[in-house]
């Protein structure tokens, strides 16, 4: 396959995401852009500017309308997908890590980080009808959760839960309602750095710094599979369809790269088989670590984000969708 | 299809275009480059129209107009932002080896070095000197001695990104006879390792050699060919290391590869001695 590359940031890349439809893919990055692309043919559609600190986390409502951004500048904006109008700037006081609309569309979650004496945050707005009236400034909910610092967050189904991944290597599950913990599990030795869920919520993967991804269902927080590479792990995503497999990506840190023998483009995305463990392919070609990884939502292409700038969007070939893994 | 030399223009014949049974168009046209010579140039394309049904709200948003700093551009991908890499392909297997491709030179250097047997200069066990772990006991010894030992507690450093290295404290250090200095150095500075590399282009300065070379290690000199009258490259350069590691590693790494469209070739300095 012939991966396309968009050039449309200048750092790192820091999320990437489909929309529903998949054909529009948001990413962010540390360059203070958020770009909107067109992954049929990597077209860019238009790009989201008002950030002024890098941009650590992205996310889009379900009828592509709405688009949440969250930054370093210690704002959260909202804006219209469609023309770029920033709709909504959610000002706090430490920086945003972590943002994601509920399944409905009518909440976002919003994670900020502990920093200089401001406790870490987890705030739930409401937007339900920011198209026709101003959004509200106010969270619905405010939570200080407490012990190890927050990285990743996710709506779990029916908005009955949140998922969320810690510095420590734990997950916990928390109560919307009420910002307690219902349960916690240590599945990781080192910081979770990403959490994807299934297209249904039941389940989801997570990706850590210690070189490992998990399968979790999601009400129990128990270990369904676990992947383990040789590489720190970025991110890791779940293939929707046509394939029971996950793709997982990360990298060495770039001050290591500079002793060991470099070859150019060798971070590689990782295909394994989600159920027996196993890998079974890798795609090269970013020049750096592999930041973040995203699935196409009918299972025919996927694009990385990597730590040199590019993302990369690959169409998988037919012969992608007719292998049967041979036990 | 043999052109009529009464369709001629300015010289050339005049552009053709035919469609054959595969409907691939053929456009053939004839200009004058900057050499002033004639160039026939044949355009193949194969035009095919594929139907795509897309649910009504990914039509709607294709038709979007462009926004922010896209705006005003044109339909269609715009080649400052998005190109298309090389082919690769995704070997999916079974086994649960993963078939990577291999690169010669990094297997070549394996396979000689399975051959030789690697031997520690401090503790003589089994790995280079600069990964021995008995490096800061046994390689402190004589530091003014020889060359080998100052090397060891330099080259830890060097591993950590390159610090700055006072010249008595580097390799070819003379710490008898600093006296001498001027000659002395001066000597001791051509015999530091040096790589020589060739088919550099036109343009390239000192600068963008160092840059290329300092991630290697520290480096004590550059030297740049230079034509006398037009100030351009000659195509070669000497680089200088402090540590001969690096040199090494530098000269592996950067045989061989490409830079401003040439591939680039590192050799040993040979010294005029």
């Amino acid at each position: 396959m012939r991966p396309i590359l968009l050039q449309g940031h200048e750092r790192s890349l820091t999320q990437i995401k489909y929309n529903r439809e998949g054909d529009l893919l948001f990413s962010v990055s540390k360059d203070h852009v958020v770009n909107a692309w067109f992954s049929h043919n990597g077209e860019r559609l238009g790009t989201y500017e008002g950030h002024v600190g890098a941009i650590w986390t992205v996310d889009v409502n379900s009828s592509s309308t709405l688009l949440i951004s969250g930054s370093a500048d210690n704002t959260a904006k909202l804006w219209d997908v469609s023309n770029g109008k920033c709709l909504k700037s959610w000002e706090f006081n430490t920086a945003v890590r972590c943002v994601q609309f509920s399944e409905d569309d009518k909440l976002v979650l919003i994670v900020t980080e502990p920093r200089m004496g401001y406790p870490a945050t987890l705030q739930i707005f409401n937007v339900e009808n920011s198209t026709t009236e101003t959004v509200s400034s106010e969270p619905i909910y405010d939570f200080h959760p407490e012990g190890p610092k927050i990285t990743v967050a996710a709506w779990g189904a029916l908005n009955r839960y949140i998922v969320a991944g810690r510095e420590n290597g734990s997950v916990a599950l928390i109560d919307p309602k009420s910002g307690e913990y219902i349960s916690t599990n240590k599945v990781h030795e080192l910081t979770l750095t990403d959490l994807q869920m299934s297209a249904d919520r039941t389940y989801f993967i997570t990706a850590s710094k210690d070189k490992s991804a998990k399968v979790l269902e999601t009400e129990s927080l128990e270990v369904l599979k676990t992947y383990t590479t040789d590489t720190p792990l970025n991110s890791a995503a779940i293939m929707p369809k046509h394939q029971e497999f996950v793709v997982v990506g990360g990298g060495q840190e770039a001050m290591d790269v500079t002793t060991t023998s470099s070859r150019q483009g060798k971070f590689e995305c990782r295909f394994w088989h989600k159920v027996l463990e196993e890998e079974v392919g890798r795609v090269r070609g970013h020049f750096g670590p592999i930041n973040t990884i995203a699935i196409h939502p009918d299972g025919r292409s996927f694009a990385s984000g990597g730590e040199d700038g590019y993302v990369r969007v690959h169409h998988f070939d037919d012969d992608f969708f007719t292998f049967k893994f041979q036990i | 299809m043999p052109t009529n030399w009464a369709d001629e223009v300015d010289g050339v014949e005049a552009p053709q275009t035919f469609t054959d049974a595969n409907g691939i168009t053929t456009h053939i046209e004839f200009r004058i480059n900057d050499d002033g010579k004639k160039v026939k140039i044949t355009r193949r394309t194969r035009n095919k129209l594929i139907h795509d049904k897309v649910n009504k709200a990914v039509a709607a948003r294709k038709k979007w107009p462009k926004f922010g700093k896209e705006r005003g551009n044109k339909p269609g991908p715009d080649p400052a932002t998005t190109n298309v890499g090389d082919n690769i392909k995704l070997k999916l297997s079974s086994t649960g080896q993963v078939v990577q491709d291999v690169d010669e030179k990094h297997e070549a250097m394996k396979a000689q070095l399975q051959n030789k047997k690697i031997l520690c200069r401090i503790c003589k066990g089994d790995h280079f000197t600069t990964k021995c772990p008995y490096k800061d006991s046994l390689g402190m010894e004589d530091a003014a001695a020889t060359l080998t030992p100052a090397e060891e507690p330099a080259a830890e450093e060097q591993q950590s990104g390159s610090k700055y290295i006072a010249p008595h404290m580097r390799a070819g250090a003379s710490s008898g006879g600093s006296g001498s200095a001027g000659p002395d150095s001066r000597e001791k500075r051509d015999e530091q390792p040096t790589l020589r590399v060739t088919n550099l282009s036109e343009d390239v300065t000192e600068a963008d050699v160092s840059e290329l070379f300092k991630r290697f290690g520290h480096i004590s000199r550059v030297f740049l060919a230079r034509d006398r009258e037009t100030g351009a490259c000659k195509g070669f350069a000497f680089v200088s290391f402090t540590m001969r590691e690096d040199a090494l590693r530098a000269l592996e790494a950067i045989d061989g590869r490409g830079y401003d469209n040439l591939i680039l070739r590192v050799e040993w300095a040979k010294s005029s001695a």
